[in-house]
């Protein structure tokens, strides 16, 4: 634990609540593939398992407050800020007691209340919108800041160099936050980019950036805990790459044949939760108290499907509501049918 | 005293950055006029920072505008031309369109993107399109396509201020047209369209700059013993079909006229509701004007070849009441 | 040599299947252009078809006693031609040369879709041209359309049903209204529908000015206009006017609504009925408390000619919110006359005749007229409408019309 037990080291108590935090987002990560393949997930279903320690190390920085954006593969980061499991499953079934009432789904998870401002299916396309939520932040003199995840698949666009620029140009409280998988959906690194680092992207736009071991929930909970410091002290724009690795396919259901057994046995070997419990056992944490934890999760996510299950199905009738806000527009029949 | 079509724009936007400090613009040049100089003297009298340039970056300018108005502000986006609106497609089809409804109606995207289209003389096939109809085609977003100063000073104000993302598009040959501004002038609701001359022969329905256009041509088939009723839309969408379906009962006689093609044009989408709720009403069939299939050309003699203009509505009106 | 398909052709109106009764050439031999070159059964008859090439028959597709569609194909034919007869399709690989050409219209008249044949017995006719006939219960086989090719529209239904209702014994022709008689009939029925008017009437003696008229005939200045009762008239009503300006206004708005409002005229500005064939104009005469009454009499003259010929402006059909209509000396005694929306009033004058006036204890003979004026009560009320019309008399009865020579300038 040398590495964190520094300045910014939150204690033991802290470490086992993130601990838990981490097997709270692969249980319900489970409990989404359980539910999908068994047909009750309408539509895709993209999991975050093996990546849990960006999400809870970057999160633990985060109030309320702060505004979150995310990507497709976004129910950690969601979970991580602090919202509602039982709702953003009732929103993954498509349950009036969703999130969004069954309107987005788990691509378009929004808990604007805790800050989480939306998970985008379009790669790239909540960067500019991350930026722009620091925008306002800056314009009406806010502290908050903005945190935008995306995977390395997404500096394959042109907004994220766009989005880059702008932000250094005015100085925007925005955190990029690089979630490097090694994957651009079903397609290595390797094959869609000769840069091999995201981190080098920043260096010509001046950017702060770090790169960090994104499996390594202390290296990523100090690495985010600088870069949060500097982006809310005013000095603009950060990019965190974070190396980590997708232990599931893009979606469920992907076979992954473009991934070799050995590659797999390897990222599994890696599993943020296993090393994060070497090193509290290491820390003479008791084994069985580290297992309660595990199980503590395993419980709360299974009782929140069967909550989520409770809810009531979307409501047709709500289909044409939320198109439009102006009532009068609402009510026209120009508008809707 | 008159003002321009850009002269009211500006009044609309200073009047409204005087109003409420959550309108901000932004846009290429935006703080040095803007290519049209819509905004010039406004980031003097408003500061640099609620009036900003931006990089030449539609795509993620959009998308700032658009996560600013997910959290209170209310942002104005100037996108120079409707031609390079293609770049932030992404963004207004995808984000800006559906954020109130994927959230359940957690948030919205009170934002106005300004933008102009048309032909207006040489501009060619990269600066001249009408595009609207793309649009019209996405449920979550305000289409608004004002045909005269006023119109374009109360609209834009209506725009600013409705709390949905607006297409705002103006139109380059309308901009040096002056018109006054009455007194207490009672804004024109978002979604309302307007009987711009009445008539009972026929019923013209169209928009933007074929307005003016369509008001000429009623003027030349008033001497044949010809009464058009020009209709002005206004909005796109919504679609105020009340208006029209009232003239129409009236009429009995359609033609829509707009500078856009006719393929999977406006006048489509209005021909089959027409035709489809007002069938038993039609005594002739649907007439569209619009601008032959082809790109906008550059040389002057192409370019009056493929644009409709006062003529083309005059001989589509006769043809409707043969 | 170019190889062409042989299609099955249309054959009649209502032709869709052929069934190949037998192949008259064989594959591999020469036929020449316009040659019999197979038999086809239809519904309806035996037919051979011909060759439209001479060439070779290279292949034959469809066998005997094979059925097919109109356009499919029958078999190839290597023509001599070394063209392909057009419409057929260009060999890959050419190079598509532009070629002006007549472009579409701008409207909609040719879109592309070709209609197909229409079905015999169907009648062309307008959807609400169908509701109409429907509500009048009317076959529309027995009405005649007059839209383009013949499509029966609304106009030809409304008119059919009026024909049917008028008995036509007593009908001697129909004449669709010209644009003015139309327009007439759309004014007037407005001012029947909407207007509330009411209606007072005073007599006038017309011995001052006929003893004025007298002097100007006797007496006339160089180009000097002959002074009409009618200069007198809107003489006088501009300056009755003009001193009575609750009535020189019009109505505007809804009366139930807040934006209800008079209108007060700046100026005075009446129209005069004139007769022209077919019908009326109004010209209307602006500014008139500024003429004096020769200028108004030779403004009067000219514009009357030009009214008669059709030739008024626009602006001198405008702006009035008085009329005079004075049907001579061939007129009634007195009349009423419906007022124009939006004018307020409507002078209407009676012919002049001698009557006998009890003044002064004594009996007189005078030439006299029943003036009438129908007014809009939601302009004006019985009061200011008795006013005008006593101080309109008066002006009239002036001894102190201006004499000839004071006419002249």
């Amino acid at each position: 634990m040398r590495a964190v037990i520094d300045t910014g080291d939150p204690g033991l108590e802290e470490w086992k609540r993130l601990f838990g935090q981490l097997w709270r987002i692969r249980a319900f990560e489970g409990q989404v593939q359980t539910l999908a393949a068994a047909g009750e997930v309408p539509g895709f279903a993209h999991l975050s398992t093996g990546q849990e320690a960006v999400a809870v190390g970057v999160c633990a920085h985060l109030g309320r407050e702060d505004a979150l954006f995310t990507s497709h593969r976004g129910h950690g980061h969601v979970l991580a800020k602090g919202s509602d499991a039982r709702a953003m499953l009732a929103e993954i079934i498509g349950r009036s007691t969703g999130l969004c009432q069954g309107h987005g789904g788990s691509m378009h998870l929004v808990d604007a209340p805790n800050g989480v401002l939306g998970a985008t299916g379009v790669v790239g396309g909540n960067l500019p919108l991350a930026a722009g939520a620091a925008w306002a932040a800056q314009a009406r003199g806010k502290a908050a800041i903005s945190v935008v995840f995306f995977g390395d698949g997404a500096t394959g666009a042109g907004i994220f160099h766009e989005t880059v620029n702008l932000s250094v140009l005015w100085q925007l409280p925005v955190l990029f936050v690089c979630e490097n998988n090694g994957y651009a959906e079903f397609t290595s690194r390797e094959e869609h980019s000769t840069v091999g680092s995201v981190r080098a992207f920043a260096d010509p736009y001046g950017m702060a950036a770090a790169t960090v071991d994104g499996n390594d929930l202390p290296a990523v909970f100090e690495a985010a805990r600088e870069a949060t410091a500097r982006v809310r002290s005013g000095a603009g724009p950060y990019l965190l790459e974070c190396m980590t690795h997708r232990m599931a396919g893009h979606y469920v259901g992907d076979a992954q044949h473009y991934r070799s057994r050995e590659e797999l046995a390897a990222v599994t070997a890696k599993c943020p939760i296993e090393r994060m419990k070497r090193r509290l056992l290491g820390l003479a944490v008791a084994r069985e108290e580290l297992d309660a934890i595990g199980e503590a999760a395993i419980r709360e996510m299974a009782q929140a499907v069967a909550d989520a299950r409770a809810g009531a199905p979307a409501d047709p009738r709500m289909a044409l509501c939320h198109v439009y806000g102006a009532p009068a527009l609402q009510a026209n029949p120009g508008a809707g049918e | 005293m008159s003002q321009t079509y850009i002269e009211l724009l500006r009044r609309a936007l200073d009047e409204e950055l005087s109003l409420d400090p959550a309108v901000h613009l932004l846009g290429e040049d935006v703080a040095a006029g803007g290519a049209f100089g819509v905004t010039k003297g406004l980031a003097q009298k408003h500061g640099a920072r609620r009036v900003r340039n931006t990089p030449i970056s539609e795509a993620a300018i959009a998308g700032l505008a658009t996560g600013a108005a997910l959290c209170g502000l209310r942002p104005v986006l100037e996108i120079m031309f409707i031609d390079f609106a293609t770049l932030a497609l992404d963004c207004l089809v995808n984000q800006s369109a559906k954020y109130r409804y994927m959230s359940g109606g957690q948030l919205a995207v009170p934002m106005v993107v300004r933008t102009q289209a048309g032909a207006a003389g040489g501009a060619a096939a990269q600066h001249s399109q009408s595009l609207e109809s793309w649009f019209i085609h996405v449920p979550g977003l305000v289409v608004v396509a004002p045909s005269s100063p006023v119109e374009a000073y109360g609209l834009l104000k209506r725009s600013i201020r409705l709390g949905d993302p607006v297409l705002f598009i103006e139109h380059k040959r309308l901009y040096a047209l002056r018109e006054e501004l009455p007194a207490n002038l009672p804004l024109p609701d978002i979604g309302r369209a307007r009987v711009a001359r009445a008539g009972c022969d026929v019923t013209v329905i169209t928009y933007s700059a074929m307005v003016g256009s369509a008001l000429e041509a009623a003027d030349i088939v008033a001497g044949q013993g010809l009464s058009a009723e020009v209709i002005d839309l206004r909005t796109l969408t919504p679609l105020d079909m009340q208006t029209v379906a009232a003239s129409v009962m009236k009429t009995h006689r359609v033609v829509i006229a707009h500078e856009a093609v006719r393929n999977g044009g406006v006048g489509a989408e209005i021909a089959a509701r027409l035709a489809g709720e007002l069938f038993d009403e039609l005594d002739a069939p649907i007439t569209r004007v619009g601008c032959r299939f082809a790109p906008i050309p550059f040389a002057p003699e192409l370019e009056r070849a493929v644009l409709p203009g006062t003529a083309d509505i005059v001989r589509a009106v006769q043809a409707a009441c043969a | 040599m170019t190889r062409i398909a042989v299609q099955v052709p249309k054959i009649g109106l209502v032709m869709e299947n052929a069934r190949v009764v037998r192949w008259l050439k064989a594959a591999g031999e020469r036929v020449a252009r316009g040659e019999p070159l197979v038999e086809l059964e239809t519904e309806k008859s035996l037919v051979e078809v011909e060759s439209t090439d001479s060439g070779r028959l290279a292949e034959i597709l469809l066998p005997a006693q094979q059925t097919a569609r109109v356009g499919d194909r029958l078999a190839w034919l290597d023509s001599d031609a070394s063209e392909p007869p057009v419409p057929a399709a260009r060999p890959s690989g050419q190079t598509l040369a532009p070629q002006p050409q007549a472009a579409a219209p701008l409207r909609e008249t040719s879109s592309g879709v070709s209609a197909p044949e229409r079905r015999p017995g169907r009648i062309k006719s307008s959807p609400a041209a169908r509701r109409l006939a429907r509500q009048h219960r009317m076959d529309l086989a027995t009405i005649t359309g007059t839209g383009p090719g013949g499509r029966i529209q609304l106009r030809d239904v409304s008119q059919a049903a009026q024909a049917r209702e008028e008995r036509p014994s007593l009908i001697a022709g129909r004449r669709p209204l010209s644009a003015m008689r139309r327009a007439m009939a759309r004014v007037m029925t407005l001012s029947n529908a909407t207007v509330p008017q009411f209606v007072l009437e005073r007599t006038v003696d017309w011995t001052a000015v006929r003893a004025v008229r007298a002097r100007g005939l006797a007496d006339p200045a160089p180009s000097a206009p002959r002074l009409s009762l009618n200069d007198f008239l809107l003489h006088a009503c501009g300056r009755a006017l003009a001193a009575c300006p609750a009535l020189n206004a019009t109505f505007s708005g809804d009366p139930d609504s807040g934006d209800a409002a008079l209108l007060h005229a700046p100026g005075t500005h009446i129209g005069l009925a004139v007769a022209v064939d077919d019908g009326v104009r109004v010209p209307v005469f602006h500014d008139l408390e500024t003429l004096s009454l020769t200028e108004l009499a030779r403004r009067r003259a000219e514009t009357v000619a030009r009214a008669a010929s059709g030739r008024l402006k626009a602006e001198e059909l405008q702006g009035a919110t008085f009329s005079i209509s004075n049907l001579g000396a061939a007129g009634p005694d007195r009349f009423i006359a419906l007022l124009e929306p939006p004018q307020s009033a409507i002078l209407a004058v009676g012919r002049q005749s001698e009557r006998v006036l009890a003044l002064d204890g004594a009996l007189h003979v005078r030439p006299m007229s029943t003036l009438t004026l129908t007014v809009d009560h939601r302009v004006a009320d019985g009061r200011v409408a008795a006013q005008f019309l006593a101080r309109l008399v008066t002006l009239l009865e002036s001894e102190t019309w201006p004499t000839g020579s004071e006419v002249a300038t």
